[in-house]
């Protein structure tokens, strides 16, 4: 089932019903990731849909909070989540705040390709202002960038008990390179369009590669993510076969380093067999 | 720029409106139950297990397999509540969207065969009616009662049978004899009708 993004937007209504098959409800999940006010519809017709649990209220067997109570004894709770609300606002605030700062930059002195802002220089300009980052395409689609990168952190609740917990694990991790008092973006348009932003602590040697506006690709090829260094590659992950954006964290990382992407075979590869369709240098 | 402003991201969402104080509560309880609070707990069950089993119930049918889901669901609260977060939606909702989901996969898993399509070709629009012992109806259940009857016939058939039912949105379409597209379209504007007729947004 084959839903455009604009016939996507149709089925929040649905989903708020869980009156999606699991394939659609992938599908629209994946969707919500980068629909901001999808998400907003979604968490509204939730409360409605609530409502009509709580109109259908029904008395439970008797013996239910008997057994139930008795269960909580026996049931070990969940710890908080790495990064509560609080870290989370935080956390937010930071990650627009080092964006701006990003996008702000804009001193031309220097011809390299990618582009890097640290949390240090802040709004300091750092070289490289390419024409095409004034585009008003490229500017979005790295603001489109940070809204996946926030909307990965924060948007769990929709999703299945599974998916919440390993999204959770990704974002905890995530959340950590993003709180890291050394994080800085690197960025740099990718060949064929789109680009890649590299959210970076060398403190802790993992680096977050956020990817937007990927030109689509044939059914049986797919973009690969590499950590590339003077001793070789090695795979970070593929980005998503169906929109071709992902959000993937690079651990081991060392100054020197370069993130890159690779056109490959749909299953991925152990080497990259391609000229990378973009590169960003961890500098120092 | 402004799409990376985080007000302006938050602006975006809608505040649950509803039982202001009594969300509040519930958001202060499953913070005590996070922290293991037994006690808190009860108070949390006390006001959830209708709702909880009322909708398992609707959409399962089977006593004892509504029953093993609500407890399955009560306990999940307690063993998560501390991933609950009030900023991204009240604790009834946080709740009954686990029950709900939990039961519709519950159906979906066991129906996949050929019994469900049966069960769908021979169950007539007006079964989910049928729930027995409901309680007294809550101020908010009533007032959902009179928004879902404000409804066009085709919004209101579509979303209870969605929900209530459990039908996933081809499925209601068939029962219907409708158009998928006219399906989601119904499902969403009858929701949306729903959400401000109950003033779900602030």
């Amino acid at each position: 089932m084959k839903a455009l993004p604009d016939n996507m937007h149709v089925l929040t209504g649905s989903y708020a019903l869980d009156a999606l098959d699991a394939q659609e409800r992938a599908e629209f999940e994946r969707h919500l990731q980068h629909c901001p006010s999808c998400q907003a519809e979604v968490r509204g017709l939730r409360e409605t849909a609530a409502r009509l649990a709580i109109a259908r209220a029904a008395q439970p067997p008797a013996q239910l909070e008997q057994r139930v109570l008795a269960a909580t004894y026996r049931t070990r709770q969940l710890p908080p989540q790495a990064g509560g609300r609080l870290r989370w606002d935080l956390r937010q605030t930071r990650l627009a705040r080092l964006f701006a700062g990003w996008l702000a930059a804009d001193q031309s002195d220097s011809s390299q390709p990618h582009r890097s802002v640290r949390r240090s220089d802040r709004g300091r300009g750092t070289g490289w202002s390419k024409s095409w980052l004034r585009s008003p395409r490229l500017v979005g689609a790295v603001a489109a960038a940070s809204v996946a990168v926030a909307v990965g952190l924060g948007i769990t609740q929709v999703s299945t008990q599974h998916q919440l917990d390993s999204a959770h694990a990704t974002s905890a991790a995530i959340a950590k390179v993003l709180d890291a008092p050394d994080a800085r973006i690197e960025a740099a348009p990718a060949t064929a369009g789109g680009a890649v932003t590299v959210v970076v602590s060398d403190l802790q040697r993992e680096a977050v590669v956020t990817t937007s506006g990927m030109p689509p690709l044939s059914a049986s090829r797919i973009y690969q993510v590499w950590v590339m260094s003077s001793s070789g590659a090695r795979s970070v992950g593929l980005l998503s076969s169906t929109d071709h954006v992902g959000q993937l964290l690079a651990s081991g990382v060392r100054p020197g380093d370069q993130i890159g992407i690779t056109v490959e075979p749909s299953g991925g590869t152990s080497h990259p067999t391609t000229t990378p369709v973009a590169t960003v240098p961890l500098t120092t | 720029m402004h799409h990376m402003n985080r007000p302006e991201i938050r602006a975006a969402r809608p505040d649950p409106g509803p039982a202001e104080g009594e969300a509040q509560d519930l958001a202060f309880l499953l913070a005590q139950v996070a922290r293991g609070d037994h006690q808190a707990f009860e108070a949390v069950y006390g006001q959830l297990a209708g709702p909880v089993y009322g909708v398992v119930r609707q959409v399962l049918r089977d006593p004892a397999q509504s029953e093993e889901v609500a407890q399955e669901v009560l306990l999940e609260v307690w063993r998560s509540a501390s991933r609950f977060d009030p900023a991204r939606g009240s604790g009834v909702a946080w709740v009954l969207t686990m029950a709900h989901r939990r039961a519709v996969d519950r159906v979906r898993s066991e129906n996949a065969g050929s019994r469900r399509e049966q069960k769908v070709a021979s169950e007539t629009a007006t079964e989910y009616d049928d729930v027995a012992d409901t309680v007294e109806t809550s101020l908010e259940g009533q007032r959902a009662r009179r928004c879902l009857d404000s409804l066009t016939d085709l919004q209101g058939e579509s979303i209870k049978l969605a929900y209530y039912g459990g039908y996933s949105y081809p499925e209601v379409a068939q029962l219907l004899g409708v158009a998928l597209g006219t399906v989601k379209t119904r499902i969403r504007d009858g929701l949306i009708r729903m959400r401000d007729c109950m003033g779900v947004m602030a």
